[in-house]
């Protein structure tokens, strides 16, 4: 046993090395916030970046070339050996929701993912949201990777070195799905609850607002300041300001 | 506990080494007996999982149809103007979303076990479980399958929550598109 601990840490610096160089690579690259070409709510287990179709599923992330549309070609996939639930592309990097912890996988070259770092503080397979220096995460106790007795909560963690994710705040929440960040407001779904607004003029430290209790939430896209959400009454479409109005503008309700 | 054997821990080389082996058995069954689970490993509420079964040929029966009432709305995709939003298993409803204070309901792709999607140019790219479809959207009221890559995307064969019990899958009733939760008089055998 004694014999194989130099190679192991030997094996373990240069590992080390290659995170420390892939997340300096990272902080080089200069690219759009949102690298995504539509939008899809931070539920989703399916994601586009450039010509790169990511599909996150059972315990693999599958990616294929998309240049030629109607044919995706696979480029490669990365086994993780846990479940995966979601994947929210966030400049050069992927956030990936598995059953235990935040994966972040720097896409810098598209077609071949790295893993950056495993944030495995939190047991979650619920979505993640990225704005700027945090990624927002919401666990939902009961369901999914949780432990039967643990809570729902928001948990708030500093991402600005992905390669060593740091968790920074954590906040009690009742039942949270799908999250959206925009400007200084972060909207989480709350199923049958309704959708609660958060306040991040301080990003560290969300404060609570308000919850529409009369609007049943579970995916939600917002997108200047315009807000689209599903739930079990239907589409409903909002348009808010920074002083916290919240106006609708349309429902598709479920029939 | 440890540090009350090294104090008397005699100098004795041979005993030394076997009080040494005798602590690592220890260790090795705490850990072992801390990983065994009894085996109910949590209470059983009366109700279960039970497997929506589908036949292959059922879930190859994918059509444009025109547009649907919402049911049970799932994750939501926006392209441009457009919005795409998942029927749980069921398919996609597309509306027109130009002026969202009026979006149109456009048309609805009926593909079973559909949950997830997105978009891009002219083409959407779905699940149909294990399928990956592509459909050319470049007319929005009439989306056309262009491509079916079979066994794209790998399935889980248990439901997608922890600490509940469910009906084993049994491969040959057919393929599992979902699962439904329901009152159970016997504890099922499955568990996760």
């Amino acid at each position: 046993m004694k014999r194989f601990a130099p190679i192991i840490f030997i094996c373990l610096t240069l590992i080390g090395l290659f995170l420390l160089l892939t997340g300096c690579e990272d902080g080089r690259t200069d690219s759009a916030l949102n690298p995504q070409s539509g939008t899809g709510g931070s539920m989703a287990r399916f994601a586009i970046t450039g010509t790169t179709l990511y599909i996150v599923s059972k315990q693999t992330l599958e990616v294929y070339d998309i240049a030629d549309g109607a044919n995706p070609v696979k480029a490669t996939d990365k086994n993780m050996s846990v479940g995966i639930e979601t994947i929210f592309p966030y400049k050069d990097n992927l956030y990936i929701g598995a059953s235990d912890g935040m994966y972040i996988f720097n896409n810098t070259n598209p077609k071949n993912p790295q893993l950056l770092s495993k944030f495995q503080h939190i047991q979650s397979c619920d979505p993640v949201v990225v704005r700027d220096k945090y990624a927002y995460v919401t666990l939902r106790s009961g369901v999914t990777c949780r432990p039967q007795n643990s809570l729902s909560s928001l948990d708030v963690i500093d991402i600005s070195n992905p390669v060593d994710p740091k968790m920074v705040h954590t906040q009690r929440m009742s039942s949270p799905y799908g999250l959206a960040v925009s400007g200084n407001k972060l909207f989480v779904c709350e199923g049958s609850l309704g959708l609660t607004l958060l306040d991040i003029t301080n990003p560290a430290l969300p404060v609570f607002k308000q919850t529409f209790g009369d609007l049943p939430a579970y995916d939600v896209i917002a997108r200047d300041k315009h807000l689209i959400v599903t739930g079990e009454k239907g589409l409903f479409q909002f348009k808010y300001d920074d002083a916290d109005n919240v106006e609708l503008l349309s429902k598709i309700p479920v029939l | 506990m440890v540090s009350k054997m090294k104090i008397s821990l005699p100098n004795h080389s041979a005993m030394k080494y076997s009080l040494l082996l005798l602590l690592l058995v220890a260790l090795i069954v705490s850990c072992t007996t801390e990983r065994d689970e009894p085996l109910q490993r949590f209470p059983f509420d009366g109700t279960g999982y039970r497997p929506i079964y589908s036949t292959e040929e059922n879930l190859a029966k994918i059509e444009t149809i025109g547009a649907q009432p919402l049911a049970k709305p799932g994750k939501i995709y926006l392209l441009d103007n457009y919005l795409f939003i998942n029927e749980s298993g069921q398919g996609i409803h597309i509306i027109d979303n130009a002026d969202p204070k009026n979006p149109k309901n456009l048309s609805f792709i009926s593909i079973p076990g559909n949950y997830d999607i997105a978009a891009k140019g002219s083409f959407l790219y779905a699940d149909n479980l294990s399928n990956l479809l592509v459909f050319n959207i470049s007319d929005p009221k009439s989306p056309k399958l262009a491509k079916t890559i079979p066994n794209a995307i790998p399935v889980n064969n248990y439901p997608p929550f922890n600490n509940v019990y469910f009906e084993c899958v049994e491969s040959k009733k057919g393929i599992v598109t979902g699962w439904e939760k329901v009152p159970m008089s016997e504890m099922p055998k499955c568990s996760r």
